[in-house]
């Protein structure tokens, strides 16, 4: 696969509030069966960089190729349409509402002539169920509310919505930050089942420990500036963690930590 | 308010535990979560499940204490009121899910009746337009969407909340209305519509003015229409449940069809007794044939399709035989009360009571004050604040004792006494049947056969005992007819297996069944309120008149529930009443679904100004004022969430007609109506807390 | 969006000719409604040198238009100038209104006494500096303490009493007094009124607003349906008047009507003898009899009534006099 074009190609993006830097020289790629994951503490540019690749944002310098072309988004609606999804820690669902509902919340299929039009209910849950069970759930009542679902199936729902609406990139915004250990090992594993399916899949965490399994490709961003971009043989889990915490600063935090313990 | 409460936990469905059960469950192959949910767990997420729930109990508790309000004349009367305040309720209770509130949804009901008869009034004497009535409605439904525009817009533009703006706006309306009329015709009395007469106003008239007066209209046939529509399709629908409870058979064993047949042909033999024959002996004779036969037909029809449970002993708690017990002599009481207070009497409790009520609320004020004083032994270092607050609990019980008494008259004693008794008591039966089905499906056999002979026995003892001829024919029969339900219930669900996954040409057939018995039912209480027969006639019962606005109240009901339930805009107002920002995200137009919304409610709103224009030919300038918050109470009462996102249309309609209900009991049972703001205020309260646990309880038992 | 905007701006032209093309006259009910505040000088007798003022809760609504002109005439009728000022409600208004008419030299002074309190301190020094003071429509409680000459009004009680002498004449024996209001103690006191004269049962209720008539006919309906003793409905105002004449006709049932105040369709109804009466406060005369009453205490030292109250009500409007009542609505003075 390595040696097909990647989806997306990042050299060198950068991004400026004023005269704040945001992001800067931040390169990286993400191919198709692949999961990109990109990590960083609280303020490190993740959320920048989601919204340039969901086209929130623009880029101010570097290259932004999308399967071998350069591009620049004006809008999400622009992303959306060139196969690029963005799935955030809020989810975009209405707890309140039902499954196939939300799945399907603004893409309604519909039957009737209009002024009477009314929703191809049958279709819709169908479509729904059939999608989840592609992703490794069976939901059997389509009509229960998102928000009886676990934090980890409403996930699989979110992404199977964006996998259904022809997503070729998915971008998960902290997918596992509000779960416990075993329910993120639930979504891990939707993670994996994605790229499976030919997705391309950028997974922003915090926890190294979630994604050196599931990944293929590590970007570590810190302060705005990129501290690396390394395939999975380059780097070792504890590497990662060392670099993703600013390295240094987390070896001196640890030894004031010692000798706080120990002088008790 | 514990709606947010509620939505919150909604939202942070709690991570831990149930990420461990997930995974647990799906590294076992499958979600606890997403387990089969029986037909009743299901029905029971409904949103207006409590407010049906809610509209029978209080309309049972009005018919045994009132003389019309089981009669198609009193029917007639709490349809009247719910129609216009339904109309509004179900419009308002979209905006609610909308997330928004009107409140110059009131108001604007008399707007537009004052606006569509200023438009047709003559331009002779007094201002007026002396348009025709096909400029003029037309006209004001423009106006009408126009006022719906303007608040949605704003709301929006503005970004404020609705309650302000539309509080605005209920003043500008308010101050629309006295200044329009006095400028006009310097009158507060906004008349006639009828003035349109020979444009337009035969035509619009009876569209929305008609009434039937149903007293001449007699069938002969309505009893029977109403007793096989009613018993046929209790029936269905009890064949419906079972089909949706229980597990098919592989094969079809055709040994039950002799029973079933042998039973159908019972209970019609039986019916056709009980209604050729005279007296008490015969009716209990007949009685026993129908439900010696209804037993057998439905055990017929179990053995025909489902498969037999795998049996097991008979194993009894050691609890159990005290709520068994505990219910039936609770039952019995009730009985007791009813039959004890049997009288047609309007005095209140404290007179008949006499110098008897001083120790009943020195008792009642000691008891609870005993009890503050020994639940807060150990808790309050402070003697002082202690006294207070064992002294102040016990002057409010007191107090709360005596004001109950001087509000009761004899009748709301009995039933209030008969109701709580009963209620307790089937309710310990109903505890101890769910104690004992954990314990093994016989045992719970038992004990619903128990509560069923508790039942029967409460019905024959009422019968022999009661003064009242609405107690002696009616209650025996519910009662009766419940006690049967509840014993096929017993012994069926102990012979066959339960359904724990999906059967989809069984849910199908089973939901189609159900649908044509709540037809029938329908079917059968419709003809028993239109119709009328001789005997009815020459007992002389009330008049009973039906307005057009019932059937426009029914029309928006359907309407509205089909556009939530199924059309793409439903699913928008669920989703910006529930989580705008990611509705919007992901490309529903929230600003635009939002006007739309408020254009409803304006559009209602017209609607109800001409059924009231047409109805009371002259308008008063107050006409509306202050309903909205009347609109609002039925929306939640009928289980729509004040936060938004979740609610239903039909529930809100149901509110409606509680509310209606309510309004009507009170002169209805001839009580003071000085106490009736106290009563719709308690109807709220338990309306919301039932709903509020009812949602919960539903929502964490998935 | 731009299609609804321009139908707004129609919607806008049209309300506007609409109002153009009408032209006002009069009518008159009870009640009170919004207005603004107002002062004008009516100048009847340009030759009179004696100025009235009455200066009272108005808020230029149908009923005290009418009480309005029945003070316009007596100032022509004998010659003196009349000042009406109108506090719209405002206590604090009307109490500066009184201290400027004091201040002013007022000649008398008429005042209605919704909120007695406010204008205590200025109607105390008007009697203090000799102007004769009467109190009307309202204040028949504090006129005495107040010092002022004599109370123009009705009260609610005697109101009801009249009405239920009314009932007894019709052979009524059980009457449902409904009320629009469930805490207005004015309307429970036309009840009580009724119930002290009437031979038989009264049962006074609140039934509905008069905001929500459908509700108000249908909860007297059910009282009515629940209770077939009844057979006198009165209502203390005149939309549940009304309302409960159409639940009355709705159920087929022959009720003895009466009602309070004056509107077109209340007179309708007694024309066509479908209610027997209504109560008639006559508040022209509210209006008229003080200033008449004014004028010859200053100039001839005449007082009527010896102290107690002078009632303008009830005055009753039956199918007997319903017709001329009519004309007479239209002109303006009743």
């Amino acid at each position: 696969m390595s040696d097909s074009t990647p989806l997306l190609e990042l050299e060198n993006i950068g991004k400026f509030y004023g005269n704040i830097i945001a992001l800067q020289g931040v390169t990286t790629e993400v191919r198709a069966g692949e999961v990109t994951c990109v990590l960083g503490d609280n303020g490190a540019g993740k959320s920048t960089f989601i919204k340039i690749l969901a086209g929130v944002h623009t880029h101010d310098e570097g290259v932004f190729k999308l399967e071998g072309e350069e591009v620049g988004f004006n809008s999400p609606r622009e992303a959306l349409d060139r196969g690029i999804a963005a799935v955030y820690q809020d989810l975009a669902m209405v707890p309140l509402m039902s499954v196939w509902r939300n799945f399907f919340l603004g893409a309604e299929p519909t039957k009737g002539v209009f002024p009477v039009r009314w929703v191809d209910k049958p279709l819709a849950k169908g479509i729904a169920k059939e999608e989840m069970a592609k992703m490794g759930i069976d939901i059997r009542d389509t009509e229960q509310p998102v928000g009886t679902l676990s934090g980890g199936e409403r996930q699989s729902v979110a992404i199977a919505r964006a996998v259904y609406y022809g997503a070729k990139v998915l971008i998960l915004d902290e997918p596992t930050s509000a779960l416990g250990v075993k329910q993120s090992g639930v979504v891990l594993r939707y993670i994996v089942e994605a790229a499976k399916r030919g997705l391309g899949v950028i997974f922003i965490t915090h926890n190294p420990a979630h994604a050196f399994p599931v990944g293929d490709r590590f970007l570590i961003l810190n302060r705005g500036q990129s501290m690396g971009n390394f395939a999975k043989d380059e780097i070792s889990q504890h590497e990662l963690t060392r670099l993703m915490a600013g390295g240094a600063e987390l070896e001196q935090l640890q030894h004031e930590l010692e000798a706080a313990i120990a002088s008790k | 308010m514990s709606e947010s409460a509620d939505t919150a936990d909604a939202e942070a469905v709690e991570p831990q535990s149930s990420a461990e059960k997930a995974l647990a469950a799906s590294a076992a192959g499958g979600d606890e979560r997403l387990a089969y949910r029986g037909v009743f767990q299901r029905l029971f997420v409904r949103p207006e499940i409590g407010a049906i729930v809610g509209a029978a109990a209080i309309w049972a508790f009005f018919w045994a204490v009132s003389r019309e309000f089981g009669t198609a004349g009193g029917a007639a009367s709490i349809l009247d009121v719910s129609a216009t305040l339904g109309i509004m309720a179900v419009a308002v209770s979209l905006l609610m899910i909308g997330g928004e509130f009107d409140l110059s949804s009131g108001a604007a009901t008399g707007t537009f009746a004052i606006i569509t008869i200023l438009l047709v009034k003559d331009v002779g004497d007094l201002g007026g337009a002396g348009l025709s009535l096909w400029v003029a409605i037309p006209l004001s439904l423009i106006i009408a969407l126009g006022l719906g525009w303007a608040n949605g817009t704003m709301v929006e533009r503005t970004a404020l909340p609705s309650f302000i703006v539309t509080l605005a706006t209920f003043f500008i309306l308010r101050g629309f209305k006295l200044g329009f009329s006095k400028l006009m015709i310097d009158n507060l009395t906004v008349g006639r519509i009828s003035e349109a007469e020979g444009r337009g106003y035969e035509f619009w008239e009876p569209i929305f003015a008609f009434v039937w007066v149903r007293n001449d209209h007699q069938l002969g046939i309505r009893d029977a229409l109403y007793t096989i529509g009613v018993v046929g399709g209790l029936a269905l629908v009890a064949f419906a449940l079972a089909e949706l409870s229980f597990v098919r058979r592989e094969k079809l064993n055709s040994g039950g069809v002799p029973v079933l047949a042998a039973g159908v042909v019972g209970v019609v033999a039986g019916i056709l007794f009980l209604h050729n024959s005279d007296g008490v002996g015969a009716n209990t004779v007949g009685a026993v044939i129908i439900a010696v036969a209804g037993l057998a037909a439905f055990v017929g029809f179990g053995l025909w399709r489902f498969t037999p449970q795998a049996a097991g002993g008979v194993h009894i708690k050691d609890s159990l035989p005290m709520y068994l017990g505990g219910g039936v002599v609770l039952v019995l009481l009730g009985a007791i009360c009813a039959v004890a207070f049997d009288v047609d009497s309007q005095e209140s409790v404290l007179d008949l009571l006499g110098f008897l009520r001083w120790p009943i609320i020195l008792a009642v004020g000691g008891g609870f004050a005993a009890r503050a004083y020994l639940r807060n032994d150990s808790g309050h270092t402070n003697t002082l604040q202690a006294v207070i607050n064992v002294a102040s609990i016990g002057i409010a019980t007191g107090f709360g004792a005596y004001a109950f008494m001087f509000m009761t008259t004899e009748q709301g004693l009995r039933s209030i006494l008969f109701a709580v008794f009963v209620l307790a008591g089937l309710g310990l039966l109903g505890l101890a049947a769910t104690q004992a089905g954990r314990a093994s499906p016989a045992t719970r056999g038992v004990v619903l056969a128990v509560t069923a002979i508790a039942l029967a026995g409460l019905a024959f003892f009422i019968r022999d005992q009661s003064a009242s001829e609405k107690f002696r024919s009616e209650l025996f029969g519910v009662l009766l007819a419940t006690a049967l339900v509840v014993l096929v219930w017993g012994v069926i669900s102990t012979m066959f297996e339960r359904r724990t996954s999906d059967h989809e040409a069984a849910d199908n057939l089973g939901s189609l069944v159900a649908k044509i018995g709540m037809g029938a039912i329908a079917v059968g209480m419709i003809a028993k309120m239109l119709f009328t027969t001789d005997d009815e006639l020459a007992a002389g019962v009330a008049r009973a008149q039906f307005r057009i606005s019932i059937l426009w109240f029914l029309g928006f009901t359907l309407f509205a529930t089909w556009l939530l339930g199924r059309t793409k805009f439903g699913s928008w107002i669920f989703a910006v009443g529930g989580n705008k920002q990611a509705a919007r995200q992901i490309g529903v137009p929230a600003a635009r679904t939002k006007t739309q919304l408020f254009m409803i409610v304006a559009v209602a709103a017209w609607l109800v100004g001409l059924l009231l224009a047409f109805r009371l030919d002259t308008v008063q300038s107050v006409a509306g004022n202050g309903l909205e918050f009347e609109y609002i109470i039925a929306a939640v009462v009928g289980g729509t969430l004040l936060t938004g996102g979740y609610g239903s249309a039909f529930g809100a309609s149901i509110g409606a007609i509680i509310m209606a209900m309510s309004k009507q009991g009170i002169p209805s049972a001839r009580w003071n109506s000085d106490w009736r703001f106290a009563f719709l205020g308690l109807i709220l309260l338990t309306a919301v807390i039932a709903n509020n646990f009812i949602r919960t309880k539903a929502e964490a038992s998935r | 969006m731009k299609k609804m905007r321009w139908l707004a701006v129609l919607l806008a032209l049209v309300m506007v000719a609409a109002a153009c093309g009408s032209d006002a006259a009069e009518e008159t009910t009870g009640g009170d409604t919004g207005g603004d505040d107002d002062t004008e000088e009516v100048d009847v007798a340009q030759s009179g040198d004696l100025t009235f003022y009455m200066i009272t809760h108005s808020d230029d609504g149908p009923f005290w238009s009418v009480l309005k002109r029945g003070a316009e005439a007596a100032a022509a009728d004998v010659g003196v100038e009349m000042v009406w000022q109108g506090s719209n409600n405002d206590a604090n208004v009307q109490a500066e209104f009184i201290d400027a008419a004091v201040a002013a030299g007022a000649d008398g002074i008429g005042a209605s006494l919704p909120n007695v309190d406010a204008v205590r301190p200025g109607l105390e020094a008007a009697v203090a500096a000799g102007i004769p003071v009467y109190t009307i429509n309202s204040g028949v409680n504090d006129y005495v303490d107040l010092g002022a000459t004599t109370h123009v009004g009705q009260t609610e009680i005697i109101a009801g009493e009249g009405s239920g002498l009314r009932f007894n004449d019709a052979g009524a024996t059980k009457i449902l007094c409904g009320r629009q209001e469930p805490d207005n103690g004015a309307l429970i006191e036309r009840c009580q009124g009724l119930a002290n004269t009437f031979n038989g049962e009264v049962i006074s209720e609140f039934m509905d607003l008069d905001a929500d008539q459908t509700a108000q006919e249908a909860a007297i309906n059910a009282a009515l349906a629940a209770d077939p003793d009844i057979d006198g409905f009165m209502g203390v105002g005149p939309v549940i008047t009304m309302s409960g004449l159409r639940a009355a006709d709705a159920l087929g049932r022959d009720l003895t009507i009466g009602g309070f105040d004056i509107t077109p369709e209340l007179l309708d109804a007694i024309e066509a003898g479908d209610v027997m009466f209504t109560v008639d406060q006559q508040q022209y005369l509210q209006g008229y009899i003080p200033i008449i009453l004014m004028y010859l205490e200053v100039t001839n030292s005449n007082t009527l009534g010896g102290g107690l109250p002078i009632l303008t009500g009830p005055g009753f409007v039956t199918g007997d006099n319903a017709s001329s009542v009519k004309a007479l609505v239209e002109a303006g003075t009743r």
